[in-house]
């Protein structure tokens, strides 16, 4: 049977990935802001399937389950927010293209003592040109490095974003939401201006 | 939380290999439905519920309110891709509609522009 046009869903689903080292407060930061406490949800992957596309189908590899907590904000003008944290291990780097697929922007989290933990999500970003911006997570709300100094560690772009956050206020993560979408708005303006 | 990690049946009681419940079937030969999709049931769906086994008709059940394919998997402690199958088999038989996120395509758009100043918007308003 057909729904009438009335009975249509309103809602349009968008995503924001928040991605970052093991331990650096990726479900803190979704968590300070998402109506629903951070949910966890489970992929059931061939370990073949790590890299590559999940292509062959017969039933002997072995499998493994990756982890994702998400968080929703509704938003006014009939929009949800899913807020998707990455997992955190690095062999389930290759999830993270299904993440960012579709995805306003990501947000990598930094902790400043463990720079290094961020490098392959600032990496991968930047190859598939996922708007992204770079909070700092100030652990005990302590900015323990200058911005020039953690834009350096990261050689990232000028053009990207660093803003200073604790992972556990919410006005911290909308600002950083806020610039994040900023940004992705501003090239996706420059963008349309192109084509 | 993780059912299926290591099963503990005394959580959901549900002592059953994840994919008996699509068939064996595990999605690849579908389109990929994106995570943050919204399923919503349909009139007619909410009149065929009780037709469905019983995962189907939880989903039936759990998405009178537009639900993401992501939090269903989270909701029922079923596995993504079981969920996906599952809701794809009910959107053919029109028992819910999916609602798919705007596609990468169309981020040269003016579309575009204008859904990423809405999100923008209400996010500075929350």
């Amino acid at each position: 049977m057909e729904s009438s046009p009335s009975e249509k869903p309103r809602l349009t689903p968008v995503k924001i990935v928040v991605a970052g080292g093991f331990g650096v407060g990726k479900t803190t930061f979704v968590g300070a802001i998402s109506e629903i406490e951070p949910l966890r949800s489970e992929a059931i992957i061939t370990e073949a399937s790590a890299g590559i596309d999940d292509l062959y189908e017969d039933g002997t590899k072995t499998t493994t389950t990756v982890a994702m907590d998400f968080g929703r904000i509704s938003l006014k003008h009939d929009l949800v927010l899913y807020l998707f944290g990455t997992p955190g291990q690095d062999r389930f780097h290759f999830m993270w293209n299904e993440l960012a697929r579709g995805a306003i922007g990501a947000v990598v989290l930094v902790d400043t003592r463990r720079v290094d933990a961020c490098f392959a999500a600032i990496d991968f970003f930047e190859r598939r040109e996922t708007p992204f911006v770079v909070a700092v997570n100030m652990f005990y709300g302590r900015k323990l490095h200058a911005e020039e100094d953690v834009r350096e560690a990261l050689r990232i772009q000028p053009e990207v974003p660093v803003v200073y956050c604790d992972a556990r206020v919410r006005v911290d993560v909308q600002r950083v939401l806020v610039t994040l979408v900023e940004h992705a708005l501003s090239r996706a303006t420059t963008e349309v201006a192109a084509n | 939380m993780s059912v299926w990690a290591i099963p503990q049946p005394a959580i959901s009681g549900r002592i059953v290999r994840p994919y008996t419940m699509t068939g064996g079937r595990t999605g690849s030969d579908l389109p990929r439905i994106a995570l943050e999709a919204l399923v919503t049931a349909t009139p007619a769906g909410m009149r065929m519920r009780t037709r469905f086994r019983w995962e189907s008709a939880d989903i039936i059940t759990h998405t009178r309110k537009e639900t993401a394919i992501i939090e269903l998997a989270a909701l029922l402690e079923v596995p993504i891709g079981v969920v996906r199958v599952l809701a794809a088999d009910l959107a053919d038989k029109g028992a819910v509609t999916i609602t798919d996120p705007p596609s990468e395509t169309d981020v040269t758009s003016d579309g575009y522009t204008d859904l990423l100043q809405k999100v923008l918007d209400g996010i500075k308003s929350l």
